[in-house]
C-alpha cells in the first residue's frame, strides 16, 4: 500500500527533471528511453499493487492505526487517489502530512470522480461524584465528500451533525466544518480557498474518532486550540524533499464583540465562544496564520504554528478595536515501533483588554489577557491480533488554565486567574479493525467544575470512519 | 373605505400585529383570548386596506400626532388627564409624584391599582410569549397582557381609573375637537371622525408610532452610555456599585437586568423583559387593598384573565428596565418603596432580617410574603441571588455596597451633563 504513492512520488519527480536543459539530442533521446522503460516498470507494479488490494480490501489502514502501528514518517502514508477517470491531484494532506479523509484510498467512491468519507463517534460519561449528571451521547455523525475537478481541482467538504438532532427546540447543531477548493499550483503546493481548518496542534485538522487517544478529545486542543477550529479564506500548502509539510493563511477571525461575561463558555474555551465559524462572520479584521512540520526522520514529527489578528472587527461602540489575539503551539509527536508519544504547548494572549473589561466588572466571564495548555501522552501498541485489531492503552496527563491572567482593574474589583487544572487520563483505545475503534478512560480531574465539565468520570466511546 | 389616506403599512410593520406573526408558536398557543386575535386580524385588514391610496405619511409625522395625544389633557372624562399626566416626559415619562397609585376618574377621585412604569426603552417588538423553558416574556403592561402597543394603548382610555371614556365614542369625539384635528384628517380621512372604530384605531396607532420612535424615549444619553462608549470614566463609588450590580455572588442585578451589550451591538436596556416574583410586601396605600381578599397577582390576574388557571405565575410581574430608576419617585409594581436605596435595601435584606420588611402575624410570627396568599408564597422568587439567604446570615450586600449600587444606578439616568456631573431626563426632550 505504502508503495503505491512512493511509485507516484518517483514518477513525478521523474517528470520534473524531464525538462531540465540537455544540449545533447543523443543523449536526452537515451534518457526519455530509459525513462519511458521506468514508467512501464512502474506501472506495472502498480497494477500487480492494485490487484493485491482488489483481493484483500479491508487491509486498508486508516490514519490512526497507523499512526500506532506504523514508524514511517506519515508523509509516506499518502495513499493514490480513488479510481477517477481525470488522473486526480495528489493526494492532499494535513499540514502533518497525514493523508485527509476521503481521499487516496479511503471513502467510498461515487462515480469517477467523486468519493464520500464520513466519520461517527458515540460517548457514555460517568462522573464518579455526580451520577445524575451521566450522559450518553451520539456525539458527533459525520458525512464528507471529495470532488475532483480535474487533474490539479478538487473541492473538499465535511458536514456535520452535533448531538444527534439539530432543531430549534434541542441541543444539536448542523453545520458546515469545512467546505473548500483546492488547486494544485505544482506536485509541492497548492492553494486552498474557502473554510479551511487552522493548521494548529495535533488534533484540529485530523479530528476523526479514531485518530486519538481517549473517548473525547484532549482537552487543551479544546479549551485553548478550539477545535475543531475553522476560518474562511486563502491558504497555501506545500511540502519540501527535506521533510516539511508548510500552511499559511489568510482570513476571518474571531469576533471579541461577541464575547459575553455572563455566559460560561469564554472560561471553557476563551477562542471556541468567539470563533466565527464562517456563519455572517465580521471581517474587518482578517487574520494570518503559519504552521509547518518537519518529518525527516522516520516516526518524528516536529511541529508548531502561530495564528494571529485583530479581532474588535470594527465594531466602533467597544473598546476593542485594538485588541489582537496571538496564539502560538508547538507540538513533538514520536513514533518509534509500537510507541506513540506526543506533547504540545500552546499559549494565547489577546492584547488592550482592559477597558473591556471595565465594562464587564462584576461579571463572572471576563476576557483573559493570557490562556495556555499541554500535555505529555504516552501509548502502546500492546496486542495485535491478526493485521487488523490491536489494543493501544495509553496514559495522558494535561495542564491548562483558560484564564491565566487578566488586565488590571480599579483595586478591589479585578478578576483573579483561574486556577491551572490538571487532568489525567489513563484508558485505551481497541482497534476492532482500522475503521472501528472502542475506547475507555479513566479522567482524573485537579479540581472539580461541573459547569464546566470538569470532574472525575468514567468514560466509554465507540468511533468510526471510513 | 380605508381609515388612512396614505399607506401607513411600512409602520403597521413596526408596531403592529405584524409583530405577533414573529412569537413562537408556544406564545400563540398560550393566548386564549379569541378576541385578540380577532382585534389584531382586523387591525391588519384596516391598515392594510390604506395601502391603495395616497402617499404614505412620514413616520415623523405619525410621531408628532402621536406625541400631540399623548400630552392632550381634553381626551379625558376630566378634560385634566393625559398619557403625559401619568408617564411626565421631565421624569423619564413615568410619574412625577410619591403616589402608590394615580387618581383618575370624571374627578380625579378614582385611584388606581399600580404604579405607573417608565415609558422610556420599551421593547416595541416582543409580544408576550413562553420561552422555550417556560419562561413567560415580554408583552406589554406590567402583567404582559397586551401584545402591542396599539393594544396597550386602550386601556388608559377607557379604564374607569384613568382617563374614563368609557368606550371609543368617547374618545373620538374629543379627538374630533381637538386642536390638531385637521392634522388627524389629513392623515387618516376627512371622515375619519365619522368611523369610530377606525378613528379610535388610529389614535392609538399614531400613539404607538410616537412611543416606538420618538428620540427622547430612547435618548441613551446616560452617563453609562458615554461610559460604553469611552466619552467617560465611571467615578470608584459608581464602578464598586456597578462591580455588585453584576456580581453573582453580590447583588445578582444582572441576572434579570442585563448590563452589557446585545448580540446585535444594541446597548443594554437593563431588562431581559422576564418576570419575577419578589415577594413585594403588601402596600397599604393603594385602597383596593382594604379588602383582605384584594390581590393583585400579575400575570395570573386579576386584570389579566387568559392565564388564571397557571396559579404558579401567580404574583409574578415584568422584570422593568432599570434606565432612569433613580428618577422614579416610587419602586415596583404596587409603589411600595419610595427611594431606591429602599428598593435594594428589600432585595438584600427581605430574607435575612424579613421582620424589617413584613407585619407580624395574629400568632406574633413575621407574616413573610403577606401580599399573597399563603398557598401561593411559594411562588415567590427565593432560590437566587440575592434572595438565598436565610434569617441572620449576612445580606447579599452590606450597607456601603448597597451605596455603592445606588451610586451606579444613578448612572442610568437619561440627560447626562459631563461639565456638571449631573443627569435630568428633561434635557432629552424636544425645545420648544
Amino acid at each position: 500500500m505504502q508503495r503505491k504513492p512512493l511509485a507516484l512520488a518517483i514518477l513525478l519527480s521523474c517528470a520534473g527533471l524531464a525538462p531540465a536543459a540537455h544540449a545533447d539530442d543523443a543523449k536526452l533521446k537515451a534518457e526519455v528511453e530509459a525513462l519511458r522503460a521506468e514508467v512501464a516498470e512502474l506501472r506495472g507494479i502498480v497494477q500487480q499493487m492494485q490487484a493485491q488490494r482488489a483481493q484483500t480490501p479491508a487491509s486498508t489502514a486508516p490514519a490512526a492505526a497507523t499512526a500506532v502501528a506504523s514508524s514511517a514518517p506519515s508523509a509516506a502514508v499518502s495513499a493514490g487517489a480513488p479510481a477517477a477517470s481525470i488522473a486526480a491531484p495528489q493526494a492532499p494532506t494535513t499540514t502533518a502530512g497525514q493523508p485527509l479523509p476521503g481521499t487516496g484510498s479511503s471513502g467510498l467512491a461515487l462515480g469517477a470522480n467523486t468519493s464520500l468519507w464520513g466519520y461517527g463517534q458515540i460517548g457514555y460519561n460517568r462522573p464518579t461524584n455526580s451520577a445524575g449528571d451521566t450522559r450518553a451521547d451520539l456525539s458527533r455523525a459525520v458525512i464528507g465528500f471529495n470532488h475532483v475537478f480535474d487533474e490539479a481541482t478538487r473541492v473538499y467538504g465535511e458536514i456535520e451533525w452535533e448531538h444527534a438532532i439539530a432543531s430549534s427546540s434541542d441541543q444539536g447543531e448542523t453545520e458546515v466544518e469545512q467546505l473548500y477548493v483546492e488547486h494544485t499550483l505544482a506536485p509541492n503546493y497548492g492553494v486552498r480557498v474557502g473554510l479551511v481548518l487552522v493548521p494548529l496542534g495535533l488534533l484540529n485538522e485530523h479530528h476523526e474518532p479514531g485518530y486519538f487517544y481517549g473517548v473525547e478529545r484532549n482537552f487543551v486542543e479544546t479549551a485553548i486550540i478550539p477545535s475543531t477550529w475553522r476560518e474562511g479564506g486563502v491558504a497555501m500548502y506545500g511540502n519540501t524533499e527535506s521533510g516539511f509539510n508548510w500552511n499559511v493563511g489568510i482570513g476571518t477571525g474571531p469576533n471579541l464583540g461577541a464575547w459575553d461575561p455572563a455566559a460560561d463558555e469564554g472560561r471553557a474555551s476563551p477562542l471556541g465562544s468567539i470563533h466565527q465559524e464562517l456563519q455572517l462572520a465580521k471581517a474587518r479584521d482578517l487574520s494570518m496564520y503559519a504552521a509547518a512540520n518537519w518529518q525527516g526522520l522516520p516516526g518524528l514529527q516536529l511541529g508548531g504554528g502561530v495564528f494571529t489578528g485583530k479581532i474588535g472587527q470594527g465594531d466602533a461602540a467597544l473598546p476593542v478595536n485594538r485588541s489582537r489575539l496571538v496564539l502560538g503551539e508547538a507540538h513533538l509527536r514520536w513514533q518509534p515501533g509500537p510507541f506513540d508519544i506526543s506533547a504540545l504547548y500552546t499559549r494565547g494572549t489577546i492584547s488592550n483588554t482592559q477597558d473591556l473589561n471595565l465594562q464587564f466588572l462584576g461579571q463572572p466571564t471576563p476576557v483573559p489577557k493570557s490562556f495556555w495548555g499541554g500535555y505529555v501522552q504516552g501509548a502502546w501498541r500492546a496486542l495485535e491480533w491478526g493485521s487488523n485489531s490491536s489494543l493501544a492503552p495509553f496514559l495522558r496527563y494535561e495542564m491548562f488554565n483558560t484564564g491565566a491572567a487578566y488586565a488590571a482593574q480599579p483595586q478591589g474589583l479585578g478578576t483573579p486567574a483561574l486556577p491551572t487544572q490538571r487532568v489525567w487520563t489513563l484508558g485505551a483505545n481497541y482497534y476492532l479493525n482500522p475503521s472501528v475503534v472502542f475506547k475507555i478512560d479513566y479522567q482524573k480531574f485537579r479540581y472539580e467544575d461541573l459547569v464546566l465539565g470538569y470532574g472525575n468520570r468514567f468514560d466509554l466511546g465507540l468511533g468510526y470512519q471510513f | 373605505m380605508p381609515i388612512f389616506r396614505s399607506a401607513p403599512r411600512a409602520h403597521a410593520l413596526s408596531v403592529l400585529p405584524d409583530v405577533a406573526c414573529s412569537q413562537p408558536v408556544s406564545a400563540a398557543a398560550t393566548r386564549s383570548g379569541r378576541g385578540r386575535w380577532t382585534f389584531f386580524v382586523v387591525a391588519l385588514a384596516l391598515i392594510g386596506s390604506a395601502s391603495t391610496v395616497a402617499a404614505s405619511p412620514s413616520t415623523s409625522a405619525l410621531a408628532d400626532l402621536g406625541r400631540k395625544i399623548f400630552a392632550d389633557e381634553s381626551l379625558s372624562a376630566s378634560g385634566r388627564m393625559s398619557c403625559a399626566t401619568c408617564h411626565d416626559p421631565k421624569f423619564a415619562h413615568a410619574q412625577n409624584n410619591a403616589l402608590a397609585v394615580q387618581p383618575g376618574g370624571a374627578n380625579l377621585d378614582v385611584p388606581g391599582f399600580r404604579a405607573v412604569p417608565s415609558l422610556r426603552y420599551l421593547n416595541v417588538d416582543l409580544p408576550f410569549f413562553f420561552a422555550g423553558d417556560g419562561t413567560p416574556t415580554g408583552g406589554f403592561n406590567r402583567d404582559g397582557s397586551a401584545n402591542t402597543l396599539i393594544e396597550q394603548a386602550s386601556r388608559p382610555f377607557l379604564a374607569a381609573h384613568e382617563m374614563a371614556n368609557g368606550d371609543a365614542a368617547g374618545v373620538v369625539d374629543k379627538l374630533g375637537r381637538a386642536s390638531y384635528a385637521d392634522e388627524f384628517r389629513g392623515l387618516f380621512g376627512g371622515d375619519v371622525f365619522a368611523r369610530i372604530d377606525d378613528a379610535f384605531l388610529a389614535a392609538r396607532y399614531a400613539l404607538a408610532v410616537y412611543e416606538a420612535t420618538a428620540p427622547e424615549l430612547r435618548p441613551f444619553s446616560s452617563k453609562f452610555d458615554l461610559f460604553l462608549k469611552g466619552k467617560v470614566k465611571l467615578g470608584a463609588q459608581e464602578l464598586r456599585g456597578f462591580a455588585w450590580f453584576n456580581s453573582p455572588a453580590k447583588g445578582g442585578c444582572a441576572g434579570c437586568h442585563p448590563s452589557t451589550r446585545a448580540s446585535n451591538g444594541e446597548p443594554p436596556l437593563f431588562t431581559d423583559y422576564t418576570y419575577d416574583n419578589l415577594g413585594v410586601p403588601r402596600n397599604a396605600k393603594i385602597p383596593a387593598t382594604a379588602d383582605p381578599d384584594y390581590f393583585d397577582f400579575g400575570l395570573c390576574g386579576p386584570d389579566r384573565s387568559d392565564l388564571a388557571a397557571r396559579r404558579d405565575l401567580c404574583g409574578a410581574f415584568k422584570v422593568p428596565t432599570l434606565r432612569n430608576v433613580a428618577t422614579r419617585k416610587v419602586v415596583f409594581h404596587n409603589g411600595q418603596f419610595t427611594s431606591l436605596r429602599e428598593a435594594i435595601e428589600f432585595y438584600v435584606q427581605r430574607d435575612t432580617n424579613p421582620g424589617k420588611w413584613y407585619p407580624l402575624g395574629a400568632d406574633g410570627a413575621v407574616r413573610k410574603f403577606d401580599d399573597v396568599p399563603a398557598p401561593l408564597a411559594r411562588n415567590v422568587n427565593t432560590g437566587e441571588v440575592p434572595y438565598n439567604r436565610r434569617p441572620g446570615q449576612a445580606p447579599a450586600l452590606s450597607e456601603l455596597e448597597i451605596d455603592d449600587v445606588v451610586a451606579f444606578l444613578g448612572t442610568l439616568t437619561d440627560g447626562y451633563d459631563a461639565a456638571t456631573d449631573t443627569a435630568d431626563p428633561a434635557r432629552d426632550l424636544a425645545q420648544p
